[in-house]
């Protein structure tokens, strides 16, 4: 149960976005990545990277930008958060500047973020409703309890992106345990490097995609990496080289055609997304995140059979085929699959990080020596 | 506004009109083999003014065109070999491939970053305008921004304003088209390497001299991880009183990130190393024996800007008892030139072949 609702404002600097984003509860007011908004005209859609990307520059915009769109003036903002990491040092240390700084001119309390909890509850996250500037306060808080009522715990987190790929069991929010990640490369990160090799630029995944529902998923074969372990790892750094190979072979063999490349696509995307579902499905088979008894949760509704779930949170988390491969694993144990609801926020975002942050102020976990917080580049859950 | 049906006999005359209207700097709007198209020639800034105009709201989101074919495409942006493949393999076809622009246009149809996407419909009938125009034509979606995917006329004339309607010139209606998604946007501007360039490992810059080195043979990622931890014990004293930089050059999946495994493992790191592509610097702290440090773990596979290094600050990371080890080393080394790394390269002689790790010292 949710007490009390305070409009936050969260910034995300942790690697090539810069990102502010004001929250209430799990509704998101205003979520602005520079990239994405046209604060000074770059490529719409097109992902920046550390070299065209400066958060320096960005972040003042981004503030003003997300206050405007949320409509609120500093004196509603009631608290601030921000990522503490994992991340890019530079890059974090300039969102926590940034909100130190805030902190004491506006004399906010500070929340200090895990960039993997935003992602891991970014499918709390809920569009502004319409009539949401009508709505008395005690409205949105019922409103807000009631859609919580809606998850259950323990649950399953899943993040895929660029940056990372692991499983996390949550007793509670707050409460989190590492099950199985890459032990090398991340999954996105594959996607994107097969997809260079086969030229379709930077970043290749969305592309992959595209292609793949043009492609022959069953054309060509791959590994299945991992079967002998008996952890929940994961490893993709096999299959790229695997992939590597079966393209300088078909090119060599100048077999590497158009439809070639649309079955590359398929096959290769499903490779590695089989790979996560196969440990995803071991997890399950060996019951591993049920047998930690969590505590009741204190603010959310009791667990329920009928409601167990799997988060999913991670740029990669946007693929329509990755989410639609989790369904059919889930199924036969009755998980449901929970997603953020747009593609924003499977992306580096402040909305995440706002969310997360209302959650840790509904437990009174505010920075104490605000001029101590240090960054956390390898930050871990 | 003048509305003229495409006939299965009337391609000849659309064809005129179309080029007429364009010349006269109006708007065009089009078919393609993906949705409709809003054309007006890209090079004239007063069509390309009136054309924003009519799309609004759109603050500087650049402009894709249509060419009619490579060598055109070769006029205005700078064809790399990522995007060569891409011309060869996908165009003419539904695919719009971004270059380095090379400031020809029209001002707002490049990207702030002049970079420019390049479109070559799969469809005869606007091949034959660009060509006969001479010019390419900007290949924006027809409907106003942020509106339903045009698919018919009335797709976008249902959505659009007085206004906006004055502004067209001529439609080109080919009826209801097929339920294609629009172009897929390949962007091959970031010039991320696959394999290193031709000769880029045996010729190092002419201010340092190489000595003699080093080539041993891996088998396995555990050979690999050995072969790290024996360099790292030959340089144990260095590495304590200089602090050390390894440089490392392969292909994708050649074994950089294994290699750097057995640095970590010599360190006695407990954490699992994972790649650092995404996050470019991961840092770790070790403790083997008395002696504590950190290890800095870098990719430079996204890295193309020099400036990039002082944001990294990279310069300040090399102390002693510190190691920073580089993949993609040939990316920046010419950044951090006075470091003298030791310079690793992983090939392999054949595929599926033992790796060939060449080691050398510059002086």
């Amino acid at each position: 149960m949710t007490k009390k609702l305070s409009p936050i404002l969260a910034i995300d600097t942790s690697c090539d976005e810069t990102s502010t984003a004001v929250t209430v509860g799990t509704t998101v007011l205003a979520n602005i990545i520079a990239s994405q908004t046209q604060l000074h005209a770059p490529y719409g859609g097109v992902y920046p990277t550390i070299a065209k990307q400066a958060h320096q520059e960005n972040i003042d915009q981004t503030i003003q930008v997300a206050l405007k769109r949320a409509q609120l003036s500093w004196s509603a903002i009631q608290a601030i958060a921000v990522t503490q990491g994992p991340g890019l040092a530079p890059a974090l240390e300039v969102g926590i500047a940034r909100a130190k700084q805030l902190t004491t001119q506006y004399q906010k309390p500070l929340i200090a973020v895990n960039h993997l909890e935003g992602h891991l509850v970014s499918i709390f996250a809920q569009p502004r409703p319409q009539n949401w500037r009508q709505l008395s306060a005690q409205q949105r808080l019922d409103r807000e309890n009631h859609y919580l009522a809606t998850f259950s715990f323990p649950a399953l987190g899943l993040i895929v992106s660029g940056g990372h790929t692991e499983f996390i069991l949550i007793n509670q929010l707050g409460q989190y345990q590492v099950l199985g990640q890459t032990i090398d490369d991340a999954a996105g990160e594959c996607l994107d490097k097969v997809g260079r090799m086969l030229n379709l630029g930077y970043p290749a995944g969305p592309v992959i995609e595209q292609f793949a529902k043009k492609g022959d998923a069953t054309a060509f074969e791959f590994p299945l990496p991992m079967t002998t372990s008996d952890d929940f790892n994961l490893s993709f750094s096999g299959l790229k080289t695997y992939a590597r190979n079966l393209i300088t072979k078909l090119e060599t063999a100048n077999q590497l055609d158009q439809q070639a490349v649309y079955n590359f696509a398929a096959s290769f995307q499903k490779a590695v997304f089989r790979h996560i579902c196969y440990k995803l499905n071991k997890i399950l088979k060996e019951q591993k995140w049920q047998t930690n008894s969590p505590k009741q949760p204190k603010t959310l509704a009791k667990p329920s059979q009928n409601n167990q779930q799997l988060w999913l949170g991670g740029g990669v988390a946007a693929n329509l085929k990755l989410r639609q491969m989790l369904r059919a694993t889930l199924k036969p144990y009755k998980l449901k699959l929970q997603t953020p609801y747009n593609k924003k926020l499977c992306m580096d975002n402040a909305a995440m990080i706002g969310i997360a942050a209302g959650f840790t102020l509904q437990r009174g976990k505010v920075v104490k020596a605000i001029e101590k917080l240090q960054r956390r580049p390898r930050y871990n859950l | 506004m003048q509305t003229i049906k495409l006939t299965s006999n009337n391609h000849q005359q659309v064809l005129d009109q179309a080029v007429a209207a364009l010349q006269k700097g109006e708007l065009v709007i089009y078919p393609t083999e993906t949705i409709y198209g809003l054309g007006v020639v890209a090079t004239d800034p007063a069509a390309v003014n009136k054309l924003l105009q009519y799309k609004s709201r759109r603050e500087g989101k650049p402009l894709s065109i249509a060419v009619s074919n490579p060598d055109m495409a070769a006029k205005y942006v700078m064809i790399n070999d990522q995007a060569k493949k891409l011309y060869q393999r996908f165009l003419p076809g539904p695919i719009t491939v971004i270059s380095q622009g090379k400031n020809k246009a029209a001002p707002g149809v490049e990207s702030e970053f002049g970079t420019l996407g390049i479109r070559i419909p799969d469809y005869q009938l606007i091949r034959a305008v660009v060509k006969k125009l001479g010019k390419p034509i900007t290949a924006t979606s027809a409907n106003a921004s942020g509106k339903k995917r045009p698919y018919t006329i009335n797709d976008i004339l249902d959505h659009l304003s007085n206004k906006q309607k004055k502004l067209l010139g001529l439609i080109i209606d080919a009826g209801k088209l097929p339920p294609n998604q629009p172009s897929t946007v390949i962007d091959t501007t970031l010039s991320t390497p696959v394999v290193l360039r031709e000769g880029q490992l045996s010729t190092s810059s002419k201010s340092t001299t190489k000595l003699p080195s080093a080539q041993l043979i891996s088998h396995s990622e555990q050979e690999t991880q050995q072969i790290a931890g024996k360099l790292m014990l030959k340089n144990w004293e260095k590495l304590k009183k200089q602090g050390l930089v390894i440089g490392l050059d392969g292909p994708l999946g050649a074994g950089k990130t294994i290699f750097a495994k057995g640095v970590a493992k010599f360190l006695h790191i407990k954490e699992t190393i994972t790649s650092p592509t995404y996050s470019y610097l991961n840092e770790y702290d070790y403790q083997r024996g008395q002696t504590s440090g950190k290890f800095y773990h870098l990719d430079a596979w996204k890295l193309q800007d020099p400036a990039v290094i002082d944001k990294l600050q990279l310069n300040k990371l090399v102390q002693p008892k510190n190691i920073l080890v580089v993949e993609w080393w040939e990316q920046i080394k010419s950044s951090l030139p006075h470091k003298q790394p030791l310079q690793v390269s992983i090939t392999e002689s054949k595929l599926d072949h033992p790796r060939i790790l060449k080691i050398a010292q510059t002086n």
